[in-house]
């Protein structure tokens, strides 16, 4: 009893961490805030449901496997994270205008994909869109 | 990096021994392995395993108190009605130098919930860092660098 | 009784799921939709793990791992993506 207790409860803030990085993605008005919301609430929830699940099952085979996804999801989403927000920076995707401070504002070098800790020269900046280019028209 | 193997090994030695290879049972078997490595290799080695994984453990738990506090705060801001939010792009000028303490110091701040790290400078020197809500920039550089890279540089950089 | 639980819990997955769903269709940008498929794939997993253990089958925790792993890749090869085409 006591274990199906700490599985419930396990999963249920689990889930709860998921539907809250669903609402976030939805309700958040822009990318670098929608990642905010997603990179962890979703793999923190998926941590606690597979820890759950380990509880449940009691075997060692799942306890290692348990282990072994979540130290994946750790290391691995924060990766993923990082690629996206370089890459939709980069690639031009404005900030809600609600943010108050933009200190990456004119430190990546279009030319050369790097990003430098001085200013950069105004013709090479990155900059960015005013509106969406989603799906560009074939040239 | 060697003593934390014969830990590791010493800890499956425990598990073999005792015919019980449960999660609690192990954990038992490291830290009396730990003990052991303690009373024996202490002062001799070269390496600080010994005062690193207290630091390790120390780290991770001040990572799990703060993800606490921050999902609360995520989720106050997600669920009211007005979502109250400040963000900004901060540069956080750093102090870590080596490849691991930098991956490890990027992971910790991604994985809490508010912040996220964008990109570090070509010359690793400034880090980016995307919060949901700066009250003070001053303020949140060096929450960052006291509360994380300090413990980070403690265990990669001793 | 326990089976409220286990709806309430499927349910606030699917809730995700959803509000990520309409993410993906509205956009604006293709990185928010590149995020919101990384975070279905995500719900998915867990939705998948909650019913491995609703219907006690073990073997369900294969299909999890098997989709954290791909979902990586595709979050990176989308963002190397993203970044090469301008």
């Amino acid at each position: 009893m006591a274990q199906t207790i700490l599985v419930l409860t396990l999963m249920l803030i689990g889930a709860f961490l998921m539907a809250l990085a669903g609402l976030g993605i939805l309700r958040m008005p822009d990318t670098f805030l929608r990642m905010s919301a997603t990179a962890k609430a979703g793999t923190l929830g998926a941590g606690l449901i597979l820890l759950g699940a380990a509880v449940y099952f009691n075997e060692f085979a799942i306890y290692t496997r348990a282990a072994a996804i979540i130290v994946f999801l750790l290391i691995t989403a924060p990766v993923a994270a990082h690629m996206i927000g370089r890459a939709a920076y980069f690639d031009g995707v404005p900030l809600w205008k609600g943010t108050i401070q933009d200190d990456l504002h004119g430190h990546y070098r279009r030319s050369t994909h790097t990003l430098e800790s001085g200013e950069v020269p105004a013709q090479d900046q990155v900059e960015a869109l005013s509106e969406s280019d989603d799906f560009p028209e074939e040239e | 990096m060697s003593l934390f193997l014969l830990n590791l090994l010493l800890a499956i030695a425990w598990g073999a021994l005792t015919g019980k290879f449960e999660p609690l049972n192990l954990l038992f078997g490291f830290l009396l392995a730990f003990a052991i490595l303690w009373v024996g290799f202490r002062g001799r080695s070269q390496e600080n395993y010994f005062t690193r994984v207290p630091r390790v453990v120390e780290l991770a738990l001040y990572f799990a108190v703060d993800i606490f506090k921050a999902n609360l705060r995520l989720a106050g801001i997600i669920l009211s009605p007005r979502m109250n939010l400040r963000p900004a792009v901060v540069a956080v000028p750093l102090e870590v130098r080596t490849e691991a303490g930098l991956i490890l110091l990027m992971n910790l701040i991604t994985l809490t919930p508010g912040t996220l790290s964008l990109d570090v400078s070509s010359d690793r020197r400034v880090l980016f860092v995307h919060t949901v809500y700066l009250e003070d920039p001053q303020q949140f550089i060096s929450s960052v660098k006291e509360g994380y890279e300090r413990r980070v540089m403690r265990i990669v950089e001793p | 009784m326990i089976e409220i639980f286990w709806n309430i819990i499927l349910g606030m997955i699917s809730l995700g799921l959803i509000a990520a769903f309409i993410r993906l269709v509205r956009g604006p940008y293709l990185p928010d939709r590149v995020i919101a498929l990384d975070l279905i794939s995500v719900l998915a997993m867990g939705f998948i793990i909650v019913y491995a253990v609703r219907f006690n089958q073990p073997n369900f925790l294969d299909v999890a791992i098997i989709l954290a792993l791909i979902t990586f890749l595709g979050t990176v090869a989308f963002a190397y993506y993203l970044e090469r085409r301008s």
